[in-house]
């Protein structure tokens, strides 16, 4: 069903271009690259304090009140990146398993992080008992993993 | 010499072996990938500190003993599978421009932190609370954050080999 969109969207000038000039994909997968390593240190301060490691002298909303604008733009800079690279080989990531496994964690990634993890990481330690924050972090720490595994097999095996 | 230490581990049956596997590579740098998440995140957060940056409100030696064993252990992770990636492919590695840039930026990474090591922090005690850290640690928490992002650059640009400077071109590494 979506296949003619993809193929529409390789097809687009701008696709074109950045699929046939020498230094625009480096660049940006350069950038994307960076907004990786920002975003994985936001969320992982926070997931770590919510199982009880990294940087447990401080207060769980405190760090998830510090780690939030960090988190929210690189997020910004990692779809503004990523999507002149999806668009420029939009038919080999239509058919790439690991393209719309990676979409799917993005999708549970992005409902863990920023609903779920918010409102458990907006309270004090305790309030909402010893798992719960426990199984947010190791969700959210997973499924991140899975998109980072996803994103790197859609360019190694598709 | 170098070229010569190279094409010795190039000829080693075990080389050999994780070059010709179906998916050994693959395998070597999604684990390198997924680690580099880990350390460049981390290490960002303690050089951030230090530039006064973030974390403000917490004490510097609270947050190196919060951050530095996930640093330690995603290092382990992605130093052993970078040293397996160059293993497995010596001379592919060995003419790579951006290869030896990386390597150049992770030494200065290193000296970077052993000065910060041998000589901030001894005095660490006196500003560890301060919110903005002297001089000398915020400029080596900048030197970090500028050489990591060039190591992770320089990392992506190994795929790259072929958009390189035309001296280095000249220089027939590849010969």
């Amino acid at each position: 069903m979506l296949q003619p969109f993809f193929q529409w969207m390789g097809g687009l000038p701008f696709s074109q271009f950045f699929l046939e000039s020498v230094w625009p994909t480096p660049i940006i997968q350069c950038i994307h690259l960076i907004a990786v390593s920002v975003f994985a240190g936001a969320l992982l301060i926070v997931d770590l304090r919510l199982l009880g490691r990294g940087l447990t002298s401080s207060s769980i909303p405190k760090l998830a009140a510090a780690a939030q604008p960090w988190l929210v733009w690189s997020f910004v800079v990692l779809f503004l990146s990523g999507m002149p690279q999806m668009m420029s080989t939009a038919l080999k990531e239509y058919y790439s398993p690991f393209f719309w496994w990676k979409m799917e964690m993005v999708a549970l990634g992005l409902i863990v992080t920023f609903v779920v993890r918010k409102v458990i990481a907006s309270k004090e330690e305790g309030h909402f008992g010893p798992v719960w924050p426990k199984v947010v972090g190791i969700t959210s720490i997973s499924l991140w993993t899975s998109v980072t595994i996803g994103a790197r097999l859609i360019g190694l095996l598709s | 010499m170098i070229r010569t230490l190279f094409e010795f581990v190039d000829a080693l049956p075990s080389s050999l072996a994780w070059r010709e596997s179906l998916n050994g590579y693959v395998y070597l740098l999604t684990a390198h990938v997924v680690s580099m998440g880990l350390v460049a995140g981390v290490i960002s957060y303690w050089d951030m500190r230090l530039a006064g940056m973030a974390l403000k409100w917490i004490p510097v030696s609270k947050v190196q003993s919060g951050l530095f064993p996930w640093l330690f252990a995603g290092t382990a992770v992605n130093a052993g599978t970078g040293i397996m990636m160059v293993y497995s492919q010596p001379m592919r590695y060995y003419p790579n421009f951006w290869f030896w840039l990386k390597m150049g930026m992770l030494v200065v990474v290193a000296a970077n932190a052993a000065y910060f090591h041998l000589s901030i922090e001894k005095t660490v005690e006196q500003w560890e609370n301060d919110p903005v850290a002297p001089l000398k640690a915020r400029l080596a928490g900048y030197v970090s954050l500028a050489f990591w992002a060039g190591v992770i650059v320089t990392g992506r640009m190994t795929a790259y080999s072929g958009l390189v400077p035309q001296w280095w071109i000249d220089l027939g590494l590849s010969n």
